[in-house]
């Protein structure tokens, strides 16, 4: 047996079971995705593809450029501000140029773009040249290991991308010699030797990078082989170097007459390798270009363009022709022009057709899938039963064709079964019975094989002696043979469509049972126990050793109940659980007979499974009428595989089923037997991250690489209804893995995302979220980084905590505030009541102590001194002039009517007045104009004017004067008042303060003012007081 | 100074450094935090209070750290320059050399085992990014921590003092000759976080306003009559309270919230500063009367100096331990710190009794 790599690998194989032995034919299994599909491609004619650093796949389609996340294609064209109209139009060719831009080519409107994969922005490139473009130019851009981006122009030159300008300039010849023309797309560069290759109309150019030197073939100091050959030197389209470094061209040569040479050249370019080439001209109907080249990681190489698509078939070393399967296939494709072909990170092959977007799964060449169909016959060939020999052989019992047999290679082996024909003695019924064979099983301790068929006839053949011994056993009682297995002991155990269940012991039949019934299956538990699955009977568990019956489960209406009373298959899940195929799955614990169902409401593919086998990792393989599925019993969950996984014949493959030598399952049936290495469906590495491939708030789609960019999505208040699109850019796992989603601040745990990928938010209220997903594999592993986004949903500034606080805040400012006024106004009030006791208690109360004494004085020299009683009731008379003129005082100064400066200037007057009248002293009293406007509070306005009071008493009283003159001026927010006299003066450092110099000093100073006093004998006297006002 | 002035100088500089360990204690997803930092958690009560004492109402510390500095550096105007460096460079040179090597000590001792291995990675405490294990980085490397980006990255305060008492002379020429340009720069400084090659623009306005202070003979002891209680508190706790609150709710990467913030933060810090200086006298006088609070203040050097990278490997590690604590985060905010005082309180007493010459090089001569 072959020791098969575990690369997955499909293969479909046409096997002939007529008896002429054909060459098997191999194709891919593709998977085709159109615009009937519903993901949105917005053409079927797909002309370019690029996939990203982050695992989108771009495509260019007819109608503009896409990008595919596996689940969806968005479309890119609406016109951002700030950016050029990305037209929808065809767009050819893709070209990445530094992390996040792409240069797009769209040919029938002559334009050239950059966009931004990022921001989604497009701008134009512009031709910055020194002669225009012919008309009928045709472009062809491409793209260097050092990260520069030509444009081959057709009937014009090379032009290269300037990053600076972001035009298309004149680029370097090359050397190309004059009159030489490159073809449109004949170049290629060898990144080791850091040459570029360029296929001309005369001849192959070679571009020595590090020299600068060109070789032609009438250039060539360096004798370069492949430049003398005279197949090389006319009309070339192609050229290639593979990784073999085989020299690839291509060209149409004018004696050709319209025949498109394909030339390949070992790598020194001596000689040609016409066997290289096998092949490459068979298959392809009609007018065909050979136009490009494609090679896989591993060095598969792929030819395609119009109307061509071949792959190199390594173990057979020729090409493989995939034809145009127009519409008639559904793992075929259908293609007129095959335009791109692209390898994905997985390494899935991805083909941009004229007739929509291709993928299918790849490996090295040697296969681990195989879908094998027989369809030659106008019947159908019906496949039973699967048997493996020793030396890898494959067996299988075909209902009608006998038993027919293939190796490893999938090529048809002969079997000598029918090598010696049935006893002579049967009749024509029995000898056809013998090519209706149902069943077969292969003795471990002969090495004979067991082939139960119609009529009751068994066949036991010998590979080693070639022999076949024909029984035709009455305990069959003329019935098919429908199971046979061995038992531990190495005794043989039959089960018949009639129900009989027999064993062979001693070279002797025995019935054991009647069932009554169909026996579908007989299946030797790991304890030895023998269960038998049977038609409309349930499942029967019995001790093969005593015939005895141990356990028997139905549908009936007890709690271990079965899903169905017919079944197909058993298997063993672990020592205690036995899995029944009977409709759904039964689980059924032999330990205790309880039965637990999986159903199709459970996520398994069918309530109508067919075939079941385990596989050597503990995974049950499950063959439904809707396909297969594996079964994880450490997860309880069931996955499907279908064309994607390379398997596309499993809903016919339900007839039987086995498990090689080297664990490949196999499973057969109407036309069709699948044959996969279960490890390729096993992933031991963690999935990839889980990539945000879209956020939409409502229904525009956000830039999402410019949004994660930042650590968090920030959104407007009414934008709090939002879906988020996730995916694993991995496309050979993604449908496979299992996604987990949550969002921090809604979810309180995680969710199980459906198949939809993606996930709605509908009217989330103001806040910070985090979005968070992962996935896990089949196998439960998990990705190692959870993806997570911050959201913001920012509330409006008036919902804000930071608003409420700052509202109080100013309630708090607004509180002190008033508490401050209210303090203030209730010291003001003390402040005053203190004021006018302060007064009254000196003015009043001293000058009534006065009056009191003078009164009481007086009283007691009333009768003896008239002139002493006469002075103390003068004084008394004075004292209470003063009293009043200063109770005056004090309630003028109080009463709010004064207020006004009008007011005090008034009341001036009027004293100065009668003050100097009585004295016969002229007054001049003159005022600006802005005096008036000036504001005083009442401790102002009396220390004001009993300043001013004192200045005139003093004048009136002392100074002799003829004349006082009282000025008040405002000036620079200075109140000025002057009371001058030109009386006797005096001397200022003398004077005693007792006329009331000190008092005016006080009074000033608490009207934050000055006071300047200026006098000298004889030359009258100033009184300048200043006080600052608002 | 007066006596009561003398006590308020040790429980403040005591106070503040205790105080310290609540910032550096801090412990949401993004550790580093300027005056306007945003946070990009969901506001709880867990993040709002840390964020609200951590970078808002502990703020005032600094400021009043380097007034206090720059008051009584300005008292000592009698010695000699030149003399007065040199004393600095026992007191703040040596023992930022000693501190910065002892951080990098504990942090290779962590290392050792997985366990506080773990704790040293998860705290991603390295200044140039690189959270290796020291085993991997040279010795090169290592002098580049050790002198210019101590893992103790909290020396940068006595770094810098030491570099604001060399060019004491210019702070008072300036401050004497032109105060008002020369504070209208140093609040440029602050506001702009001004850094030059070890010379932090965040100290200078407070330090210079120490020496002010202290030549102009302004009365700091007693509460002015222009203070107000009420109002220092109010902007001191109200706008720091605003403050958290938009560091939740304002948008990221916005000038104009940078902008806001960072004016909130001055407003706040200088509130804070008054409202904590003006308002504790019977605190402080309370205190001070305690003997075992005196015995305590004489360890804030040492507090000083060990407690990062101490703390933040132990937060790391109560991470680990605690996670499965409903609000372990509030809880290891609050506990850590205190464990960590607690630890460098004992171990500074330890060494002081065991070994005091050592005790006496490390601290600078502090504490006896």
């Amino acid at each position: 047996m072959l020791d098969l790599p575990v690369v997955k690998f499909v293969f479909l194989i046409a096997l002939l079971f007529c008896q002429i032995i054909g060459r098997s034919q191999q194709g891919f299994a593709f998977t085709r995705i159109t615009t009937d599909d519903g993901m949105g491609l917005a053409s079927n004619v797909v002309s370019s593809l690029h996939q990203d650093a982050r695992g989108f796949i771009w495509v260019g389609t007819a109608n503009g450029l896409q990008r595919f996340d596996g689940s969806k294609f968005i479309q890119f064209g609406t016109e951002k501000r700030g950016s050029d109209l990305l037209p929808h139009s065809g767009v050819s060719q893709i070209i990445p140029i530094g992390k996040s831009h792409l240069i797009l080519s769209f040919p029938s409107l002559r334009e050239f773009g950059l966009f931004n994969t990022s921001t989604y922005s497009y701008q134009k490139i512009a031709f910055h040249l020194d002669k225009p473009l012919p008309a009928r130019a045709e472009f062809w851009m491409w793209n260097d290991s050092h990260g520069d981006v030509y444009l081959n122009v057709l009937r014009y030159g090379m032009l290269r991308f300037d990053r600076v300008t972001k035009a298309f300039i004149n680029s370097r010849s090359f050397g190309i010699p004059a009159g030489w023309q490159v073809s449109l797309a004949g170049i290629h560069e060898d990144v080791k030797l850091k040459q570029y290759w360029f296929a001309c109309d005369s001849g192959l150019v070679i571009y020595d990078r590090p020299s600068g030197q060109t070789f032609t073939r009438d250039n060539n100091p360096k004798q370069l082989p492949v430049l003398k050959h005279k197949e090389l030197r006319e009309r070339l389209t192609e050229v290639y170097l593979d990784k073999q470094r085989r020299i690839w061209v291509f060209g149409w040569p004018l004696a050709k007459n319209g025949v498109q040479d394909k030339y390949c050249l070992d790598p020194t370019g001596s000689k040609f390798l016409h066997a290289d080439t096998a092949g490459i001209n068979m298959g392809p109907v009609g007018y065909t270009e050979y136009r490009h080249f494609y090679e896989t990681k591993e060095g598969d190489l792929w030819i395609y363009g119009n109307g061509v698509l071949f792959n190199f078939d390594k173990l057979n070393r020729r090409f493989i022709y995939t034809k145009n399967e127009a519409e008639s296939e559904s793992v075929g494709i259908s293609y007129g022009v095959v335009h791109q072909m692209i390898g994905d990170r997985d390494g899935n092959i991805w083909l941009a057709t004229d007739q929509g977007l291709y993928f299918t799964v790849h490996g090295d060449g040697v296969f681990s899938v195989v879908n094998l169909r027989f369809s030659n016959r106008t019947e159908t060939t019906s496949i039973t039963d699967i048997l493996e020999l020793p030396n890898g052989d494959l067996w299988f019992s075909s209902w009608g064709s006998g038993i027919k047999s293939i190796d490893r290679l999938m090529n048809k082996k002969q079997n000598y079964v029918y090598e010696q024909p049935p006893p002579g003695s049967w009749n024509e019924v029995l000898r056809a019975a013998t090519r209706l064979p149902w069943s077969m099983t292969r003795q471990t301790g002969t090495g004979k094989i067991w082939i139960g068929c119609n009529m009751g006839v068994l066949m036991i053949h010998d590979p080693a002696t070639k022999q076949t011994q024909y029984l035709h056993p009455d305990e069959l009682a003329n019935s098919t043979v429908r199971f046979i297995t061995e038992d531990q002991k190495g005794q043989m155990w039959l089960g018949t469509q009639s129900g009989r269940l027999l064993k062979w012991t001693n070279n002797e039949m025995q019935v054991v049972m009647d069932f009554g019934t169909i026996i579908y299956k007989l299946f030797f538990d790991r304890q030895g126990w023998l269960w038998i699955a049977t038609h409309e009977k349930g499942l029967y568990a019995i001790n093969p050793a005593s015939g005895e019956l141990i356990q028997h489960y139905t549908a009936g209406t007890s709690k271990s109940r079965l899903f169905s009373n017919t079944g197909n298959d058993i298997e063993q899940l672990n020592d205690s659980i036995i899995v029944f195929g009977a409709g759904a799955l039964n689980f059924i614990n032999k330990n205790n007979g309880h039965v637990r169902l999986l159903t199709y409401e459970e996520g398994l593919l069918s309530n109508n499974v067919s075939r079941l086998r385990m596989d050597k990792n503990g995974f049950l393989w499950i063959i439904t009428s809707n396909g297969l599925c594996r079964y994880n019993p450490r997860n309880n969950r069931i996955t499907p595989y279908g064309r994607k996984d390379g398997i596309v014949l499993a809903e016919q493959a339900s007839e039987s089923d086995y498990v090689s030598q080297d664990n490949y399952l196999l499973f057969a049936g109407s036309n069709a037997v699948i044959m996969f290495n279960p490890d390729v469906f096993l992933n031991t590495a963690p999935p990839p991250d889980v990539t945000i491939t879209d956020f939409k708030v409502f229904n525009d789609y956000l830039p999402v690489d410019s949004l994660l960019m930042f650590p968090q999505v920030s959104l407007k208040p009414d934008q709090n209804s939002f879906s988020i699109y996730f995916s694993s850019l991995s496309y050979m796992q993604r449908d496979k893995l299992t996604y987990y989603y949550k969002l921090e601040g809604v979810d309180n745990s995680w969710i199980k995302a459906d198949r939809s990928f993606f996930v709605n938010y509908s009217l989330l209220p103001p806040g910070k979220y985090t979005f968070s997903i992962y996935c896990e594999s089949l196998e439960g592993l998990r990705s190692l980084n959870t993806t997570r986004v911050m959201i913001y949903i920012k509330p409006p500034f008036w919902r804000t905590y930071w608003f409420y606080t700052s509202l109080l805040f100013i309630v708090a400012l607004l509180a002190y505030a008033i508490h401050d006024m209210r303090v203030n106004k209730l010291l003001a009030v003390e402040q005053i009541r203190n004021r006018v006791a302060r007064d009254l208690h000196d003015d009043m109360g001293s000058t009534l102590s006065t009056i009191n004494i003078l009164s009481s004085m007086a009283k007691t020299k009333m009768t003896t001194d008239a002139v002493k009683t006469a002075e103390y009731l003068s004084k008394i008379s004075d004292n209470s002039q003063r009293m009043m003129e200063a109770m005056d005082d004090i309630v003028w100064s109080i009463k709010p009517t004064n207020d006004s400066m009008q007011k005090i200037i008034a009341r001036m007057r009027e004293f100065a007045t009668s003050v100097l009248e009585a004295k016969d002293i002229e007054l001049q009293f003159t005022t600006d104009e802005d005096v008036y406007d000036v504001k005083l509070n009442m401790e102002a306005r009396r220390d004001f004017f009993l300043v001013f009071k004192e200045a005139v008493n003093n004048a009136a009283k002392y100074s002799h004067a003829s004349r006082v003159t009282v000025k008040l001026a405002l000036k620079n927010k200075k109140l000025t008042m002057l009371v001058e006299d030109n009386g006797k003066g005096f001397d200022v450092p003398k004077a005693d303060g007792g006329n009331g110099l000190g008092n005016m000093q006080k009074r000033a100073e608490a009207m934050n003012g000055t006071i300047d006093i200026e006098s000298r004998p004889g030359n009258g006297t100033q009184v300048k007081v200043s006080i600052f006002v608002d | 100074m007066n006596r009561f002035l003398s006590q308020k100088f040790r429980f403040y500089s005591f106070v503040c450094i205790a105080l310290l360990l609540f910032v550096h204690g801090y412990n949401l997803n993004e550790t580093y935090l300027q005056p306007f930092s945003l946070v990009r958690e969901r506001i709880t009560f867990t993040t709002f209070f840390e964020y609200l004492f951590a970078n808002g109402l502990l703020r005032f510390r600094l400021p009043v750290l380097f007034i206090i500095s720059g008051y009584i550096f300005a008292l000592q105007d009698s010695q000699p320059h030149l003399s007065r460096i040199k004393k600095r460079v026992k007191t703040l040179v040596v023992p930022f050399l000693i501190w910065s090597a002892a951080g990098l000590a504990m942090t290779w001792l962590w290392q050792q085992h997985p366990v506080t291995a773990k704790a040293v990675a998860e705290a991603q405490l390295d200044q140039l990014g690189d959270n290796r294990p020291y085993s991997e980085l040279s010795w090169g490397d290592l002098i580049y921590r050790w002198l210019r980006y101590p893992v103790s990255f909290q020396l940068w305060f006595i770094r810098t003092l030491f570099v604001y008492n060399v060019f004491y002379p210019v702070f008072r020429w300036a401050i004497v000759k032109y105060p008002v340009i020369w504070f209208s720069l140093m609040l440029l400084f602050w506001i702009t976080m001004f850094n030059g090659l070890f010379f932090e623009g965040q100290g200078m306005l407070f330090f210079s306003l120490g020496i002010w202070l202290c030549k102009t003979n302004y009365r700091i002891d007693k509460k002015p009559e222009w203070f107000s209680h009420y109002l220092s508190w109010l902007f001191f706790v109200g706008i720091s309270v605003i403050k958290t609150f938009m560091a939740f709710e304002f948008e990221l990467y916005s000038t104009v919230n940078i902008w806001v913030l960072a004016t909130l933060h001055i407003i706040s810090v200088a509130a804070g500063v008054l409202a904590i200086w003006f308002s504790c006298d019977r605190i402080v006088r309370w205190c001070m009367r305690r003997k075992w609070f005196v015995w305590a203040t004489a360890f804030a050097f040492l507090i000083y100096g060990l407690h990062v990278p101490l703390l933040p490997y132990m937060n790391r590690l109560a991470f680990m331990y605690m996670n499965h604590i409903p609000n372990y985060r509030l809880l290891v905010y609050l506990g850590v710190p205190i464990l960590v005082l607690f630890f460098c309180i004992g171990f500074g007493a330890a060494l002081r009794a065991a070994a005091p010459k050592v005790y006496r090089i490390a601290t600078g001569g502090r504490g006896f």
